[in-house]
Order: structure tokens, then sequence, then C-alpha cells
């Protein structure tokens, strides 16, 4: 193939390559964006082997439904995430997981019930960075949930026990403060 | 939709929902149909992506190594090691390896193609080479002499020159008045020769004339004087060269004589006698 592989590639040229199944592009992707799909993949799913399978299957999906992306719709990465996000939250459900937490030794029968309940989670503790320094946590939180904890703006009101409405706004605006401080 | 309802649409948040994959199909189809049709929620929409993206980036979580190997062998593309994407190394280093090696069988046979070939050309060139040498010699053979029949020609055109002038002159001079020619007939010493020279009647001045001369070739030693006999006695007018000198003057001046019978040449050594030997008295003709 010609030199234009480079370790980053502009997304006309990723997407092209990625649906003429260009090995080459996968490996180009993998570099480019595996640790930001795995940084919201390991926040939805702590347990790291299982969070490391659903990167594997994110790329292999990536890999096979690659032809499936329309870049009318959105960009590559916002694609891509979306995939990570939904096998995540779809993990996070499925009985693979549930067993997973079963197969713990029977001295960790207190640990287990602690992973039980962190099926419930605590934004508090998800250790993300905090970007923007006058990013109100309440701004913050939201986005963090719907975004790096695979909750549905539905679910995060009913956990902040807010209106939806307001829901909505706080993640407009912590998004609107992402992008100010991004600019 | 109006700037208003638009504005209202943004800041509804539905557009964040898209991003973040939160909308039910129908919504996430109701959001892209506003995208295609107003460039403004496109813009919005893109501006949410890349900073959605940039804060996923910022807090990215480097998975384990083997992630990458275990990805590739699952789906069947060969050892992560062998798919190169890196940087400015070519991608598929190995294929094209491999397809130089299925073409070494035909490449040598076009290479020993190319060898007959060259060795063809080579032969036709030296006999090529041999041949405009030797036209070459032919050639080199023939400008030596034209150059030879160039020489003899300028020779000829010079003499030709050479005499047309003198011819000129004595034409001139036997139209004019003011010339009289004196013609000297051979004596005993060469009874062949004769000679003409010319007397100015008004200033008196000599002149003689190359063409109009015929006088045995003078040696080396030896030159012409030109006399004139003044009351019986010799005068020198000086003396001359050969008759077949090639000086580009046919004329030549002498000194010039009041008063002359007769005017004679005579054989004497170089650079004349006082006075002449008549032994060698060659030509001679009165006035």
């Amino acid at each position: 193939m010609t030199a234009y592989k480079k370790l980053t590639l502009t997304e006309p040229e990723l997407v092209l390559a990625l649906q003429s199944k260009d090995p080459a592009v996968l490996k180009t992707l993998y570099s480019m964006y595996s640790s930001a799909l795995y940084g919201v993949i390991s926040r939805i799913i702590t347990h790291t082997e299982l969070a490391e399978d659903v990167l594997q299957e994110t790329f292999v999906k990536i890999w096979q439904s690659a032809a499936h992306y329309d870049n009318t719709k959105g960009r590559l990465f916002t694609w891509m995430m979306n995939i990570a996000r939904n096998l995540s939250i779809d993990k996070l459900r499925s009985k693979d997981f549930k067993n997973s937490l079963k197969n713990q030794d029977i001295e960790n029968n207190v640990s287990f019930v602690d992973e039980q309940n962190k099926v419930t989670f605590n934004p508090d503790v998800l250790g993300v960075k905090q970007l923007v320094e006058n990013l109100k946590p309440d701004l913050q939180a939201v986005l963090n949930l719907v975004y790096y904890k695979g909750y549905t703006h539905v679910e995060a009101a009913e956990k902040l026990n807010l209106p939806l409405g307001t829901v909505k706004t706080r993640i407009r605006l912590a998004i609107i403060e992402l992008r100010r401080s991004f600019n | 939709m109006n700037v208003e309802n638009l504005k209202a649409y943004i800041e509804s948040g539905v557009l964040e929902l898209y991003v973040l994959g939160d909308l039910s199909p129908e919504e996430a189809l109701q959001v892209e149909e506003m995208a295609a049709q107003y460039p403004e929620v496109k813009s919005e929409l893109t501006a949410i992506e890349i900073a959605m993206e940039n804060y996923a980036m910022e807090n990215a979580v480097a998975p384990s190594a083997d992630i990458e190997t275990k990805l590739f062998e699952k789906l069947g593309l060969g050892k992560n090691e062998e798919v190169e994407a890196i940087s400015t190394t070519p991608a598929y280093t190995e294929e094209a390896k491999v397809v130089k090696l299925d073409n070494s069988d035909s490449k040598v046979r076009t290479l020993r193609f190319a060898l007959v070939a060259c060795v063809a050309l080579l032969m036709i060139s030296t006999g090529a080479l041999f041949i405009t040498y030797n036209k070459l010699n032919a050639a080199h053979d023939q400008i030596a002499s034209l150059n030879l029949d160039k020489e003899k020609f300028a020779g000829v055109v010079s003499k030709l020159e050479f005499d047309n002038k003198g011819l000129d002159n004595m034409v001139a001079m036997n139209d004019s008045k003011e010339w009289a020619t004196i013609r000297m007939a051979g004596q005993a010493f060469s009874p062949k020769s004769k000679m003409n020279v010319y007397w100015n009647k008004k200033d008196k001045s000599v002149l003689i004339n190359y063409v109009a001369m015929d006088l045995p070739k003078a040696d080396a030693e030896h030159e012409y004087q030109l006399w004139a006999l003044v009351n019986g006695k010799p005068v020198s007018l000086g003396v001359f060269g050969k008759t077949d000198s090639t000086s580009t003057e046919a004329l030549q001046k002498m000194q010039a004589i009041q008063d002359a019978q007769a005017f004679a040449v005579t054989l004497e050594p170089m650079g004349g006698s006082v006075n002449p030997t008549m032994e060698k008295l060659a030509v001679m003709g009165g006035v």
C-alpha cells in the first residue's frame, strides 16, 4: 500500500480504508482510539477482564459493521463510542456478567455482595479528570453518568432525583463548558 | 422552521442526547433529518461530537497490550505484528516481498531477453561505427585534395589579378598622351627578351610594368638594372625584381630622368652596379 498510512489519519481516509477492509487501518484505528474507547468501557465495567473483552468485541463489531457506518449521520468516533457503550451496557445486563460475579471464591462472598451493589453506580468515584475547573460538579455528575456510566438521561434523572428537563439542560451546559475549554 | 424555533431546537439538548446515543431510533432519525436540512444543526452536532471526542481522549485508559494481538487473531487478520500501520513504513511490506518472489522467474527471462538485445545492439553499433570510420577517412582524403585544388586556384586567381592590373595600366598608358612607351628589344645576351618602359613627358617619371616584360629569370645573386642613355652616357634608374615577381603592384616606379635618348636593361649583381655590364645587356630601345 502507500505511505499515507500514518499513525493518525484524517477521518475520511480512515473511513475509506475501513470500508475497504484494509487490515492496516484497523491497526491505525486501534492505536488512535482504543484507549479513549477503553476509558468509557472500563468505567462502565469495572471488571478488567470483562472490560477488555468488551473492547475486543467493540473492535470486532467496528470491523464487521464498517459498511453500516454513514458519515452523514455523525463522526466516526461517535459511531465507535456508541458501539462501545452499547456493548458495555449489554455486557453489564448479560448473564455473562452476572456469572462472572458469581464465579467468586467462597471466601469472597462479602465482596460479591459489594460487586452486586456496584451495579448501581456511584458517579463520585468515576475517576474522571476534572478537565474544566469551573465546570460545576452537578453538571459534570450528570454528563459522566450518561457518558461514562451508560445511563440514559431518564435513568440519570431518576438517580439524581431531578426533573428530566433539568438533566437535559445540565448535559447541554456541561458539554458547552467542554467545548469552551477545548477551544 | 424559523430562526427562533431552530434556536430552541438546538438548545433543547436533544442534539447532545443524540451524540450520547441516548435517543430512541425514531428520535434519532428526526435529528438526522434536521441535520441534513439545517446546516446550523449539523455544525452544532459536529461541535458536540468533537467536544465529546476530546473529552474521551483526555480520559483515555490504556488497555493491556495483548488485547490488540488477541483482536487480530480473532479476526483472522494474522499476527498483529505483521499488520503494519505505523508512520511512513508502507503497509503490506510482507505481501510486497511475496509479489516480488512470484515475479522473479519472468524477471530473469526478461533480463535474458534484455541481454540478448544488448549484445545484438552492440554488434550492429560496432558495424555501423566501422562503416562510418571508413567513410570519414574517405572524406578526409577528399577534403585534403580539395584544399590542394583550392590553393592552386587561389594561386591562379592572384596571378590573373596581377596580370589584369598590369594590362589595365598598359592600356591606360597607351591611351594617355602624357606617357611615352619605349619598346626595348632583345640583345645578344638574350635575343628573345623584350620589355617596355613608360616615360612621362611632363614630370619625366619612369615606370616599368612587370606584365609588359619578358626577361630570362635572374638567379638569386643577380637582378636587372634599368639604365637611361643620356648623351651616350648610361645613368642608372634603379634595379627591379624578377620578372615572375608576385608583388601586388604590377607597376614599379623607377628614378625619373630629364632627358634620355635610349633605355636599356642589364643583368647585374644584387644591388646594382655603377656602370652597366655590357656583356649582360638584355634589352635596349631608343626613344
